[in-house]
């Protein structure tokens, strides 16, 4: 990027006196000669040049004949002559009818294999653009390879509409730019889709006019024809299912979601299929040139090497066609998973969704139309849900305030509802936000929660100001009723999750040192877990409240006697994990501090920055929250002093705390009643940190001078702790 | 524009050997910001601007312009725009200057 701006802030400086006679005067004048020799009777060093140009300026120009830097090189180095479709076809390089079947088949793979390299990130003029049919799908007399090309490029739009529109991507995932080519807009999706449907239907007359009988000797030709059919009928049958699906994704109603489900799942069960017949189509012929573009029929890989930026180039490597068949199968995945999101109806429940599904990592088409099915047209959820009939759900959900209560006296109080009303439109905001970041690619994730702190702390004021409000009032209205700190701990709450997943997140994405592992650890354990957790009782505690008087008002208007049965507490899941969580922190910290006493944990000479330089960094964004209140280093270095211990502890009481620790959360794990993979991933570490704890505090290789090691497979943010 | 001028240094120096290069760094001097076209080992063709150059011939144009090959019928007279690119001197076939930009250029072109 520095590059790009450099070279644009050139064009304003030095691109005045471009002067329009260059394209066409002709006269100009030799003087190789005499500039090279008068070049070298400058000194060694030196520069010649104007006043307003300097070393600085010259440091941004681009290098040419460097390949690093030099996009034009690749183009001109190849033996060959780069014809564009118009060109080729006059040339007769290339076929636009009479296409055997194998050619057809070897098209389409290519051009599929670039479109998923397109979807990982790279430009669309060095993926599917290198496919010239696809430039001019008008000057295609194959009707099969012009629904096709009309077809792929349908699906690019598509995919290009959704990904802009859902905005949750960054330069690394995806490439926007069409590069002035038409996307196939002069055609209705309907009549590409119809077009499709006909070469379907025309081929599966074919395969079934091919297909063996019984008795009948097998003619071998006949029998590959079949194949060939056959291969290319699921090839086109695939792309308009494709196609169908995400123009449902582009539909308001929440039905035709479902509709997309369906469709996928039907293009899955042509995969293998089609993976089975990749071996029908046309390789590409010569692999000589370079670059890494296969050369075949209908493509060229340099077609467009002129138009991209004078950046540095990016060389898109073009999947193989074994790994296509493998990418789909995943991309469908992911969109059925996508479509699953409307069947969850909580607020909590989307989030914990996106969340999950974040957590694969997955590519950007399926995160963009996860985020376009939640807000449609970023008005309603799924369409049909106000964001803040949402808010109040969850709200409810959650702590059960009594303002949000139909049996409480503020749910038709003009001033309550007032209240409670611009608060829930105050929130709908920064909770859309939340749930858009949870689409970003996981390194970008991280910091857009650093920053949507600053919005959540606003809130966490306002709750504050409406639970007062509210609570005033209620008292004048129902005195042996409270609203204290409902809508304060719910948004407490969320503050605490965001904390949590950016400190978190910082271990998945290898951000932290060794050294750093213990107040990293210390501070979830000792203080956002340990908030989290009061916060979710109190949340219990302010439900069980509204169900009490739920329950008496009841109970004071029919006799019947209320079957009390015993019922799971909502939050209970939550509040188990939060433990669990604890004890992990809990037992790395202590681990580390442990480790640190015997020398086994490498700091770095703090020569520029210290331990609290580091510290301050690592937790600054926790700086804009005032609940809970920033540990600043000084503080965390008091609470965490082993010195106010007596006797103050010895590395082997520490390893045993800790073994403890990974203990407790083996055993509140265990009892969690259906434990699902998160569970059983907490357990594969806790449960050998046990030993390994044990065996350290027993003096296992006390004296060894090798490092541990910290492998972080089976947990993200937990590593077994092994001792070599 | 003071310091910046400063940061760049003096575009001349002492030179022992007055007459000849003091002559030589003028005829450049003279070229600077003129448009040039320099031909390139590998046969594209840059026109741009006259920014810097050094003793190495390695030479840098501003609002620089690619032209492919002259032979090559289907990228001619379509210039992908580069902006600030140097040319290192060992690729440099060619170079070549507008003639009417020469009037002021003393000393260039005079014997041709």
């Amino acid at each position: 990027m520095v590059m790009k701006s450099a070279v644009e802030d050139d064009d304003a400086g030095w691109g005045l006196g471009i002067p329009e006679k260059v394209k066409n005067s002709a006269n100009w004048v030799d003087i190789t000669h005499e500039f090279k020799n008068s070049c070298k009777e400058l000194n060694l060093g030196e520069l010649l040049h104007d006043k307003l140009f300097g070393l600085f300026e010259a440091m941004s120009a681009i290098e040419m004949m460097d390949p690093k830097m030099d996009a034009g090189m690749i183009g001109n180095q190849v033996n060959r002559k780069v014809l564009n479709f118009e060109q080729a076809i006059k040339e007769d390089a290339i076929k636009v009818k009479d296409l055997s079947l194998p050619e057809l088949i070897g098209i389409i793979d290519t051009c599929f294999c670039c479109l998923i390299t397109w979807l990982e990130g790279h430009s669309l003029a060095q993926t599917v653009f290198t496919c010239l049919y696809v430039h001019n799908p008008d000057l295609i007399e194959e009707p099969a390879l012009k629904a096709f090309a009309l077809g792929i490029l349908k699906v690019c739009d598509i995919a290009r509409e959704k990904v802009n529109k859902a905005a949750v991507f960054e330069e690394e995932d995806f490439q926007a730019m069409t590069y002035g080519f038409k996307m196939a807009n002069n055609v209705t999706d309907l009549r590409v889709t119809g077009m499709l449907k006909d070469v379907e239907d025309e081929l599966q007359r074919k395969v079934k006019s091919t297909r063996s009988r019984q008795g009948e000797q097998r003619d071998p030709d006949v029998e590959l024809e079949h194949q060939q059919c056959l291969a290319l009928f699921n090839r086109i049958k695939f792309t308009r299912l494709l196609l169908t699906a995400l123009i449902a994704f582009t539909k308001k109603e929440t039905s035709s979601v479902g509709e997309a489900q369906k469709l996928v799942a039907q293009a899955a069960d042509l995969l293998s299929a089609i993976h089975s017949s990749i071996q029908h189509g046309i390789q590409s012929q010569n692999d000589t040139t370079k670059g890494d573009h296969p050369i075949m029929m209908g493509f060229e890989p340099l077609v467009n090497q002129r138009l991209l930026p004078p950046t540095f180039p990016r060389y898109a490597k073009i999947i193989k066609r074994e790994d296509m068949v493998a990418y789909f199968s995943k991309l469908i995945e992911r969109i059925k998973t996508v479509c699953d999101v409307i069947n969850t109806t909580n607020l909590h429940g989307i989030l914990d969704f996106f969340c999950e599904f974040s957590e694969q990592s997955p590519c950007v088409l399926s995160r963009s139309l996860l985020q376009t099915t939640f807000l449609i047209d970023n008005k309603k959820v799924f369409g049909t849900h106000l964001m803040q009939d949402m808010i109040k759900d969850a709200l409810r959900y959650f702590v059960s305030p009594p303002v949000l209560s139909y049996k409480c006296c503020l749910f038709n109080n003009h001033q309550a509802k007032d209240y409670i009303d611009s608060f829930v439109t105050h929130c709908s905001r920064p909770f859309c936000s939340l749930i858009q970041i949870h689409g970003h690619n996981r390194a970008r994730q991280r910091d857009k929660l650093g920053h949507i702190l600053e919005e959540f702390a606003t809130l966490q004021d306002e709750a504050e100001k409406v639970d007062a409000a509210l609570h005033s009032l209620l008292m004048k209205l129902e005195p042996q009723r409270q609203h204290l700190a409902c809508l304060g701990t719910w948004i407490l709450y969320h503050n605490l999750r965001i904390m949590i997943q950016y400190l978190l997140s910082g271990f998945e994405l290898e951000l932290y040192s060794m050294h750093e592992y213990y107040y990293i650890y210390w501070y979830l354990s000792e203080f956002l877990y340990a908030w989290l957790m009061s916060t979710l009782s109190r949340a219990d505690s302010s439900q069980m409240a509204e169900e009490r008087i739920l329950e008496e008002q009841l109970k004071g208007r029919s006799s019947k006697k209320t079957k009390k049965k015993k019922k799971v507490r909502p939050l209970s899941k939550e509040i188990t994990m939060s433990q669990a969580y604890q004890n992990m922190c809990a037992g790395m910290y202590k681990t580390m501090v442990a480790l640190d006493m015997d020398g086994k944990v490498r700091k770095p000479q703090f020569e520029l920055d210290s331990e609290q330089v580091r510290y301050e960094h690592r937790f600054a964004p926790f700086n804009s929250v005032v609940t809970p209140p920033p540990v600043h280093y000084i503080q965390f270095k008091e609470m965490s002093d082993l010195k106010k211990y007596n006797p103050p502890p010895c590395s082997a009481d520490l390893y045993l705390a800790a073994s403890k620790h990974f203990q407790q959360a083996k055993l509140i794990l265990e009892n969690v009643p259906s434990p699902d993979p998160e569970v059983n991933r907490i357990l594969k570490v806790a449960k050998p940190n046990i030993v390994v704890m044990k065996l350290l505090a027993g003096g296992h290789k006390k004296e060894t001078k090798v490092l541990p090691e910290f492998d972080f497979s089976a947990h993200k943010f937990f590593p077994v702790v092994k001792i070599i | 524009m003071a310091t910046m001028i400063e940061e760049n240094g003096p575009s001349t120096h002492e030179q022992p050997d007055v007459s000849s290069s003091s002559q030589a760094r003028q005829k450049l001097e003279g070229l600077l910001n003129k448009n040039m076209r320099i031909r390139m080992t590998d046969g594209r063709t840059l026109v741009g601007l006259f920014l810097c150059t050094d003793r190495d011939c390695n030479v840098i144009l501003g609002s620089a312009q690619e032209f492919l090959k002259s032979t090559d019928t289907f990228s001619q007279g379509e210039p992908r725009v580069l902006g600030l690119a140097m040319i290192p001197g060992h690729h440099v076939v060619s170079i070549e200057v507008e003639a009417d930009s020469l009037d002021d250029a003393q000393g260039f072109g005079a014997d041709h």
